[in-house]
């Protein structure tokens, strides 16, 4: 019987290294590469993995004089923080008014918010540019533009959090209100502070989705480079033909967007399993 | 059947309501003190003769300003509705242009001005039941409440209007208004050919849609089909497969006698931290014709031509798919690595005692149990799956194309990438809303039946 | 209950202030749209001050009388910074007028004058076949006059007709090297005249022999190298009215069968770009990878006219599109601005800066004086060219239909649809594609 357990934890070790090492692959390979001499080898695409002269020229050149990367950086993390801050306020105060109140049009409020879902988000792109455009909040105006749209509609993702507060019990609410405390005290001194790990979660998703925006980023900035973030700047060095021997630096950029988005997810992911497990669950 | 009934239940007591209203509306004219009469014209007057400042002014600048509104701006716009503009473009001798009517501008600013003299219509009815019910009490001897009384429950009994105004309003805006705009778009010739300022676009009825599903030449019905087909396979697999490979790696992680458990499950989260336009534009290169892995097979002399990953449409299909995997069982496997452990551990217990197998353990308890309580999840994840279109443009682009597919669509195309190249790529903006209206349509017969097959399903609605 | 219709009020408040905010907005439009369009540019300038020491500066000059775009491609993005500059001191009458500079790919420029004329640059680069769309879309102006006489007379036929729809010109053409040839490796390809010895060789090194097979512009190399035919007409509009097409022949299959049997090479591979061509022993490219390429094959570089190809028994030239970038400029609203930038176009366009701009990037002039200079003919990518360019023919506009399909014909041969079929299928397909090109023009 020890025999055939260890036979089986060993089988399963095997499956769990190469799991990782097929996880861990593609990540090894962008570091790697990030690391190639421009100078010797060009920035194109090769078809070996390990540079022939290791150098930081592709780094180097990211904070030279020649890159607005250090800009574009700036920009997405601008966006990031700002719509994580407003987007977890939106959020918490939807799902407190869903989960605690009770009013006429809550149902029907669910429903319609369920239906506008089912729309898929790339339908509107070209309305919503002209619609941002009209409050000049396009081009040079496209950062404040891009949160406004991210946070306008974040209060139709309260599933996760409303559930979270669903488990609260009713009974804390009602001896508070019994003591005379109102509902906006409530929500603030004891729902929120409850709260913690949804609240951390519901920030952490939103600060990670202005670095994959790609799509309507690069609508709304409309070729002014002072606006891209990071993502819309870098997959034109990959996309399009004019950008010879962008594929190093390619590389690079993703190693620096990486590295922070990926320690502050490291940081937080007990909250973020919290989340993603209570919104599997209660849909 | 039974939604067939609460249908027609709903229309009719939407009927009953008007019906209600409009006599409630008589009632408080009939009854009403003077100061109601004169509040049906003066839209606040009432409420600020009897010193609610707060209701009075509130409703006065909501009525002066939508006003202002319809009959400043809006009127100019939706008197050419109908045929969103007749003046077009021309040059003036100096070479200068003079831009006439803009078609999208005037549908846009159309709709929100029916929207608001919709809104007109209720801030005076707000307003004619506020003095309704100021009447009421008065007559009831009782007294008003103040001003300082209205603000408050803002804070309180009224809180839920105070958070969800700013939020109501930026859906509206932001995606309601769009999305209305889009379905009438759908209606309309607006592409390329006919691009405001230049050119002016018009209503052309259902011929869009004709043409979608249309099988002959020039319909691109044989590729919506196909785009179609696909973009349910795809959904399937990626919700599926993703789900019971997640559960299988969480399982193993899980398995007692595993060290490092932490460790492992970090390896695999990384996926979920690092931007996919990073890692997914990456890893599609990685299987280019001349990269990493040809490459490297070549060399190694396992093959003597390179694999055509994306040029073949049964190998892009399958290694998206396989792709797809690599970002999606760390997500699962955590989601699944919290709710195996709900699972009683003495249910496993009595179930070796009886000498059950490892496999049967897991049909027999852990698979119910996580359907059971993950069945919404998995709606909501093939939904998302319909429309994601991260990784299917990031790796492929949607290719590869073929003489057998229009409208540029290629064979890994989901609805929503062929969207995305309608709009971006082809500035062909009815085909897009037309494909928009089409996902939306298979998101939502999918969700009811869903909703009508799966009990679990709907009683999470109704979970408190 | 009372105050919840209150609190309704208050929202619907809030709701208005939106509305008024987007009217008010907008109702400035019509009156000056001209302002509209400026105000964030200058917005954009005020916060581009701070970013200028680190960043590379895309304002390049600041006025108060209007701020003008530029939209050009990444190599010539420094090239048309200075000269602007130039340009400004020596027409100070010009003075006034903001500059800014911005990097946009040749394609996204034009799309994007499309999506938004109003919003878009007022002078942008694009290459020609975009010409018909922004024409049909509104998204260039037209150009009348001395400036119309001056494009006609400075420049080769090629490119005035490049400039050309309808019988209007609308774009300041700005070079002649938007065609394709061969850059290939002396140590690898010993004889790059015919493409079944540089495939030999390619497959005997192991190395990689690069054609961009799903495109349409690549592609003609094959189908015009045969003798086939296919061009557009379009209207004054930029609507394509005519179709001239003979696809469906002997000699479409001919070449169709060639491109078949290509793909078949274990060392063929699809792509155009020297710096994603990871495994390259020949590539058929243009001149803006001259560098890219001479940094890749390094004291192996060498080029030349596309080779000839075998079918059956007959021998063909490779052919193709010769090709022309041109300089678009927005239709303009207030006059002032509209002379500074047509001045300022036919400066980038002139002789002068065509040869400076063949000088920094080698990018190879229309204008017919700097095409004579001596340094052109000395350039071996250029050379290339100009020896390709008597089989090529001069490319007109074609719809984006056509783009779309050539990019799926392309696509289906290399996922080897075509591997195991006759003639008689593959006529069959041609027949189909030729259908469907003329069914874009009506």
């Amino acid at each position: 019987m020890a025999e055939k357990n260890r036979r089986s934890l060993i089988r399963s070790y095997i499956v769990l290294i190469i799991l990782s090492i097929i996880w861990l692959f593609p990540f090894f390979c962008l570091v790697v590469q990030s690391f190639r001499s421009y100078e010797t080898e060009f920035g194109g695409m090769v078809n070996y993995l390990f540079p022939k002269k290791w150098s930081l020229d592709s780094y180097r050149y990211l904070f030279s004089e020649g890159s607005q990367f250090v800009k574009w950086y700036t920009n997405t993390l601008i966006v990031a923080f700002i719509s994580a801050a407003l987007q977890t306020v939106v959020v918490i105060c939807v799902s407190y008014a869903l989960s605690r109140m009770r009013f006429a049009g809550r149902k029907l409020l669910m429903n319609i918010w369920l239906v506008l879902g089912m729309f898929p988000g790339f339908l509107t792109m070209i309305c919503l540019y002209f619609l941002l455009k009209q409050m000049g909040l396009t081009g040079s105006g496209a950062i404040p533009g891009l949160i406004l749209i991210y946070v306008a509609s974040s209060g139709m993702g309260y599933y996760v959090c409303k559930g979270y507060f669903d488990t609260i019990p009713k009974s804390l609410d009602e001896a508070a209100r019994i003591d005379g405390a109102s509902r906006a005290r409530i929500l603030y001194e004891m729902i929120v502070p409850l709260s913690k790990p949804i609240i951390i979660y519901t920030a952490l998703v939103s600060f990670m989705a202005p670095w994959c925006d790609f799509v309507f980023a690069s609508y709304v900035a409309f070729g002014t480079s002072d606006s891209y973030n990071v993502a819309v700047a870098m997959q034109r060095w990959v996309w399009t033909n004019d950008y010879q021997g962008f594929f190093t630096r390619f590389c690079a950029g993703g190693v620096l967007i990486a590295i922070p988005v990926t320690i502050l997810f490291m940081c937080l992911q007990k909250y973020y399993v919290e989340g993603v497990t209570g919104g599997a669950v209660k849909g | 059947m039974n939604q067939k009934k609460s249908i027609i239940k709903s229309i009719g007591s939407f009927f009953a309501w008007i019906g209600k209203d409009l006599k409630e509306i008589g009632v408080t004219f009939a009854k009403g003190s003077w100061q109601t009469r004169l509040s049906f014209l003066l839209i606040g007057f009432g409420q600020l003769v009897r010193k609610q400042f707060a209701r009075g002014l509130a409703v006065l600048a909501a009525a002066v300003g939508l006003l202002y509104y319809i009959f400043g701006f809006g009127m100019s716009y939706l008197v050419d509705l109908p045929t969103l503009g007749t003046k077009g473009r021309g040059f003036n001798p100096d070479g200068t242009v003079s831009y006439g009517d803009n078609s999208f501008l005037i549908l846009l600013f159309s709709l929100v001005t029916i929207v608001a003299i919709l809104a007109f219509v209720f801030i005076w009815r707000v307003n004619v039941r506020q003095n309704y019910q100021a009447d009421n009490l008065l007559r009831e001897g009782k007294k008003l409440p103040t001003n300082r009384q209205d603000l408050y429950s803002l804070l309180d009994e009224n809180f839920d209007k105070t958070l969800l105004a700013l939020p109501v309003l930026g859906i509206f805006v932001f995606t309601v208004l769009p999305i209305i705009f889009m379905i009438c778009v759908a209606f309309t010739n607006y592409d390329f050919n006919h691009q405001p300022p230049a050119k002016l676009f018009t209503w052309v009825g259902s011929e869009n849609f004709a043409q979608l599903v249309s099988m002959d030449t020039a319909g691109l019905g044989s590729t919506f089909f196909s785009v179609l087909g696909w973009t349910l396979i795809w959904a399937f697999f990626a919700t599926f497969l993703n789900y019971f490979l997640g559960m299988g790696v969480a399982m193993l992680i899980n398995k007692k006698g595993i060290k490092f458990k932490k460790l492992w499950r970090t390896i695999l989260v990384l996926t979920i931290a690092v931007p996919q336009f990073v890692s997914l534009l990456y890893i599609g290169k990685m299987f280019a014709s001349d990269g990493l892995i040809n490459s490297w097979l070549m060399n190694a002399g396992i093959i003597d031509r390179a694999i055509p990953f994306w040029t073949n449409k049964n190998y892009a299909r399958v290694l998206i798919i396989l792709i797809n995997l690599w970002v999606g069982i760390p997500y699962m496997m955590l989601i699944a690595t919290g709710l195996l452990m709900n699972i009683p551990a003495d249910l496993y217990e009595s179930a070796k005692i009886d000498g059950a197998t490892n496999m049967q353990m897991f049909r027999r308890i852990t698979l119910p149990y996580m359907l059971h309580v993950t069945g919404p999840f998995l709606l909501t994840q093939f939904i998302g799956n319909i429309n994601n279109f991260n990784v299917i443009f990031l790796l492929s682009q949607g290719g590869p194309t073929s003489v057998n597919l229009e409208g540029g669509a290629g064979y890994t195309d989901l609805l929503i990438t062929w969207l995305y190249k309608m709009t971006v790529t082809n500035t062909n903006y009815r085909m897009a809303a037309v494909i928009g209206i089409m996902v939306f349509i298979v998101s939502a017969v999918i969700s009811l039946c869903v909703y009508n097959i799966l009990p679990s399903v709907k009683d999470e609605e109704g979970f408190q | 209950m009372k105050r919840k219709i209150f609190a309704l009020a208050t929202a619907a408040i809030l709701a208005l202030s939106a509305f008024v905010g987007c009217g008010g907005g907008s109702s400035e439009q019509p009156s000056g749209s001209q302002g509209g369009e400026n105000k964030p540019a200058q917005e954009g300038e005020g916060g581009e001050g701070s970013g200028e020491t680190e960043a590379p500066a895309i304002t390049v000059l600041e006025g108060d009388k209007g701020q003008i775009v530029i939209w050009v491609a990444e190599a010539v993005t420094d090239f048309t910074k200075e000269k602007v500059l130039a340009f400004f001191d020596a027409n100070p009458d010009y003075k006034g007028y903001g500059v800014t500079i911005e990097t946009i790919g040749e394609g996204d420029a034009a799309t994007n004058m499309i999506t938004d004329v109003e919003g878009g640059a007022d002078i942008f680069g694009f290459a020609q076949d975009q010409l018909a769309r922004l024409v049909a879309a509104g998204g260039v102006s037209p150009i009348m006059g001395d400036d119309a006489a001056w494009i006609t007379a400075q420049n080769d036929a090629g490119a005035v007709g490049a400039a050309t729809v309808g019988d209007t010109i609308y774009a300041y053409p700005m070079t002649s090297d938007n065609g394709y040839f061969l850059y290939y490796d002396k140590s690898v390809v010993k004889d790059p005249s015919t493409l079944e010895g540089i495939i030999a060789d390619c497959e005997a090194a192991g190395k990689g022999f690069y054609f961009e097979m799903n495109s349409g512009w690549y592609q003609t190399a094959f189908f015009f190298g045969t003798g086939c035919e296919l061009t557009y007409d379009t209207d004054n509009d930029g609507n394509v009215v005519a179709c001239h097409v003979d696809y469906a022949s002997d000699k479409g299959v001919a070449a169709l069968k060639k491109l078949v049997e290509l793909h078949k090479s274990s060392m063929f591979n699809n792509g155009s770009s020297v710096s994603n061509a990871a495994n390259c022993a020949a590539i058929i490219s243009g001149t803006w990878d001259s560098e890219a390429a001479q940094k890749l094959f390094g004291e192996n570089y060498a080029t030349a006219k596309l080779p000839t190809f075998t079918v059956g028994d007959v021998s063909y030239q490779m052919s193709g599109f010769g090709g022309f970038k041109l300089l678009g400029i927005k239709p303009q609203t207030d006059a002032g601005k509209l002379a500074v930038v047509k001045a300022l176009a036919k400066y980038l366009t002139g002789t002068e800066i065509q040869l400076a701009r063949f000088e920094a990037v080698g990018w190879g002039p229309s204008n017919l004086e700097a095409q004579a200079n001596d340094a052109i003919a000395k350039n071996p990518a250029l050379a290339a060219l100009a020896e390709q360019l008597v089989f090529t023919i001069p490319q007109g506009q074609y719809p984006q239909g056509y783009w779309d399909q050539a990019k799926a014909l392309g696509d289906s041969i290399l996922a080897g649809d075509f591997d195991a079929v006759d003639d008689a299928k593959l006529l069959e397909v041609l027949t189909d594609f030729q259908n469907k090109c003329i069914s874009f023009a009506k």
